[in-house]
């Protein structure tokens, strides 16, 4: 199976670099970009899809929790990009949680994860997460106990792994299906391999917005953001405007205790993010208009005319991907 | 400790000292893939550390619109201090020690520069924003003043900061700080103008990114100044140098041991050659002593064979002989004794008397024969013993011959000389054995009417008797033999006799040290020659002394 998305891959590779050749023209229409600020997504990415689909199970299955009650999928929710349609996830008999829940799609391209960067690999981020009690209140050995009361799992597990059904595996099938959770060939992706007219007009004078006002300063690469800590609020005071103080808006001073990290969060990845709403650490930003608006505002210190905003989200709408062949 | 011990000892010492290093390589032996993948990420982390400076510049200048190559390089170098921390083991447990060490540093010098990326990176991407965006802004709302009258003055205010700000982005010195200073308060001052052209929230935004530029340019141009500084490379080529020098030491040590590893197999070999050089010439040497002793051991096997056959044929004779030479007397003494019984009152009295001598002379014969076999019997189990005492020689063989000539019924003639002083000491009845069984067998073995030379001489040590015949002589070939008891010559068939005289003979000279000698011409006649000591009791006592 693995070989066979290799294989795929490889094809995939040769097809596109085929492609960007036969597209010449519409290559020099973006050179007059230069460097892009923002990568399209690797169509393929290699992972053991036995384990993935193992943990794609695990994932849906609230056994995992020390109550049985709290699955992954109750804050990732599978149909709405893998994020929380609420502002802050609200799940049986746990406390609400402190900050928006971020999607999972594409995780496996952030090099640091959590609004405030607190964990510094998938790994970190769910053994941190399992044991928190007010998230799955469990451990691995305590979700494995729950699991081996159930045949098929002990035969799910047989099948993939040769040790069948340990800790271990539970906890290598989830983060296997976590790195597969990738949405490559979105619109913009395709507009930059060099297919034009993968995005509306719109879109493209979005893009040119994206970079020329200085969103890209901050959202760019392959995850288009997600790379770097920025200060929500550098021109104006984003949280004095809102009104009330929250822990959670502290942000990576959480994690460093250090006073230049007061209200700085790692900046978020804007892939999917039409689908993710609402926005920001505090889902305060119910729209993508809002969110677009307040960031102009609050970063930049400008204000959007209508038709600015309207190109700039039409060109965050293009950035939805495909999961498994298909449009989110 | 002999030296095949010591040998051994060493050879078993120079098996076991090289199977130990040979061991000993083998767990420590280079792994040239190891070194290879271990040297190729010291000097990566060197390319790594030049890659992400040069992209820390070129984001800062710009260049490079976005930080996942920067992440990446950090990523890289954090791997590649990782994995450098798997010191080849080949390197031994001091390089693990002291590279571990090093690398620790280095792993602090990356951390601190991560920190400083990362901040960097935060810092960078405002000013870049403010430094992209500042002019477009600036000469938007001059274009946008400038439509007004009344806007000229705002315009060239606002020019000037753009002016000041430029020269700030390539100075950043006092002066020109101050002067940014300057064009910020001179165009706060123009506020009211603003509103009243309606820009004044524009002007609001120019004076924002201006005090964001003022405020992290020096901030990040600093960041960048600390990031390059961080020792992260030099570190890497401390690390590289420790490295080499231990790689150094590492191959040296390996020679080494290959030397010493050779040298001890070639003494192995040495040894090992010397040691079945050894036991093969000892074996040589024991088999051949083997094969000497099997020799002798069988040749001596061989002489007790002839002997016991020799033995058993003189048993054999022995028997034949007796019974024959015991028979024939016997069988006198039996029809003579019976002729006696039936006929003797018939008989004349000469008649009887014949028989009876008959009678006595073959007793006698038997009683001579047995007197034999007493003497070599006695002899040969040791316990016949010289009885010597005065005697005169001359009236002793005077009265031997007669007797002899008289028995031999004066077939013969014994010509008999004395010489010298005839009172001796010798044993009389050892001697009448002697000199009686020689002159009988002269006697006997010589034709009739030849004559019989019988010379003693009795001189002061000495006496000595010679006896000549004119018989038939002994075979050359017998005379080794003559003495055996049993022996008879092989021409000596026709006469009677039982081959114990001279057996008898010699036996008794041997008991009176005494000598004999023979000299014989077959059909010519044997002259035998034996010599005494004079005095036997002084003889014995002179052969005690010696």
């Amino acid at each position: 199976m693995r070989l066979l998305i290799v294989l795929l891959g490889c094809i995939g590779l040769i097809g596109c670099g085929l492609r960007e050749k036969s597209h010449d023209s519409v290559a020099r229409e973006n050179d007059s970009l230069g460097d892009q600020p923002l990568e399209p997504l690797p169509l393929t990415v290699e992972f053991d899809a036995a384990r993935a689909a193992l943990g794609e199970v695990l994932f849906k299955e609230p056994r995992l929790s020390g109550d049985s009650k709290v699955a992954c999928t109750d804050c990732h929710h599978e149909d709405h990009g893998s994020a929380d349609e609420k502002p802050h996830s609200f799940v049986n008999g746990r406390p609400e949680s402190a900050v928006n829940t971020p999607t999972m799609y594409n995780v496996r391209f952030l090099y640091k994860l959590g609004w405030s960067g607190k964990y510094e690999s998938l790994e970190s981020h769910i053994d941190s997460l399992m044991k928190n009690p007010k998230v799955m209140a469990s451990s691995w050995e305590i979700a494995t106990a729950h699991l081996s009361e159930i045949a098929s799992y002990r035969e799910k597990f047989r099948g993939v792994f040769p040790d069948g059904l340990t800790a271990s595996n539970v906890r290598l099938a989830i983060l296997e299906y976590e790195r597969s959770l990738v949405t490559p060939n979105a619109p913009f992706d395709r507009y930059l391999r060099g297919e034009a007219q993968a995005i509306s007009p719109d879109a493209k004078r979005g893009y040119a917005m994206f970079k020329s006002y200085g969103c890209s300063s901050c959202h760019q690469g392959v995850a288009i953001g997600g790379n770097v800590f920025e200060r929500f609020g550098v021109l104006r005071d984003f949280f004095a405007d809102r009104g009330h103080f929250d822990n959670a808006d502290l942000g990576r001073f959480n994690v460093t205790q250090r006073d230049q990290d007061r209200f700085v969060f790692r900046v978020p990845s804007l892939r999917n993010v039409a689908l993710t709403a609402p926005y920001f650490h505090d889902g305060s930003a119910a729209t993508l208009e809002t969110a677009v608006t307040d960031m102009a505002n609050y970063q930049l210190g400008r204000e959007l005319e209508d038709g600015d905003r309207t190109a700039l989200v039409a060109f965050l709408r293009s950035l939805t991907g495909e999961y498994r062949g298909k449009p989110l | 400790m002999n030296m095949s011990s010591v040998l051994r000892s060493s050879l078993a010492l120079g098996v076991a000292a090289f199977l130990g290093l040979l061991t000993y390589s083998a767990v420590h032996s280079m792994n040239y893939t190891e070194e290879a993948a271990y040297s190729r990420d010291l000097r990566r982390v060197q390319a790594a550390t030049a890659e992400l400076n040069e992209r820390v510049l070129k984001s800062r200048s710009a260049l490079m619109a976005q930080y996942d190559p920067l992440v990446r390089a950090l990523r890289d170098l954090r791997e590649l201090h990782e994995r450098l921390k798997r010191v080849p083991e080949f390197l031994g447990n001091d390089a693990a020690f002291e590279l571990r060490a090093q690398l620790e540093e280095s792993e602090a010098q990356l951390r601190q520069k991560d920190e400083l990326v990362e901040s960097f990176k935060t810092h960078n991407s405002v000013l870049q924003n403010s430094l992209h965006y500042f002019p477009v802004l600036a000469n938007s709302v001059i274009d946008r003043a400038r439509i007004e009258p009344s806007g000229a003055d705002v315009a060239s205010r606002i020019q000037a900061l753009i002016s000041a700000i430029m020269l700030f982005d390539t100075s950043a010195d006092a002066e020109s700080t101050s002067r940014v200073l300057a064009a910020q308060v001179d165009l706060s001052t123009a506020k009211q103008a603003a509103r009243e052209l309606k820009l004044d929230r524009e002007l609001e935004l120019i004076l924002a990114h201006s005090r964001l530029i003022l405020e992290r340019k020096p901030t990040t141009d600093g960041i960048v100044h600390q990031i390059l500084a961080v020792p992260l490379s030099r570190m890497a080529l401390a690390l590289e140098d420790a490295y080499s020098m231990h790689y150094r030491a590492a191959t040296d040590r390996a020679l080494i041991l290959r030397q010493i590893l050779f040298s001890l197999a070639l003494a192995t070999v040495v040894l090992g050659l010397t040691d079945v050089i050894l036991r093969v010439r000892r074996s040589a040497l024991a088999l051949e002593v083997a094969t000497g002793e099997l020799r002798q051991a069988n040749a001596a096997l061989a002489r007790e064979r002839e002997k016991e056959r020799q033995l058993g044929e003189l048993k054999t004779r022995f028997v034949a002989m007796t019974s024959h030479e015991f028979r024939t007397p016997l069988s006198v003494i039996v029809s003579s004794a019976e002729l006696l019984e039936n006929y003797s009152d018939r008989w004349e009295p000469e008649r009887r008397l014949d028989h009876l001598e008959r009678i006595r002379s073959a007793a006698g014969s038997m009683g001579r024969m047995l007197d034999d076999i007493l003497i070599i019997g006695r002899a040969e189990a040791g316990m016949l013993r010289a009885s010597p005492a005065l005697m005169h020689l001359d009236e002793f063989c005077k009265h031997l011959v007669e007797s002899l000539e008289h028995s031999s019924a004066r077939s013969h003639c014994i010509r008999y000389t004395f010489t010298g002083d005839p009172r001796v000491t010798l044993d009389e009845r050892l001697l009448s054995e002697v000199v009686g069984n020689l002159l009988s067998n002269a006697l006997k073995y010589s034709p009739p009417g030849s004559q019989v030379h019988f010379d003693v001489v009795a001189n002061d040590e000495q006496c000595r008797f010679e006896v000549r015949d004119q018989g038939i002589g002994i075979p050359e070939a017998d005379i080794p033999r003559l003495f055996q008891s049993f022996f008879r010559a092989s021409n000596a068939d026709q006469i009677k006799g039982s081959g114990l005289g001279l057996a008898v003979v010699k036996k008794a000279l041997d008991v009176q040290n005494g000598t004999i000698e023979v000299q014989s011409r077959l059909g010519h006649g044997t002259k035998f020659v034996v010599q005494v000591p004079r005095d036997l009791s002084v003889s014995r006592l002179s052969s005690t002394d010696l």
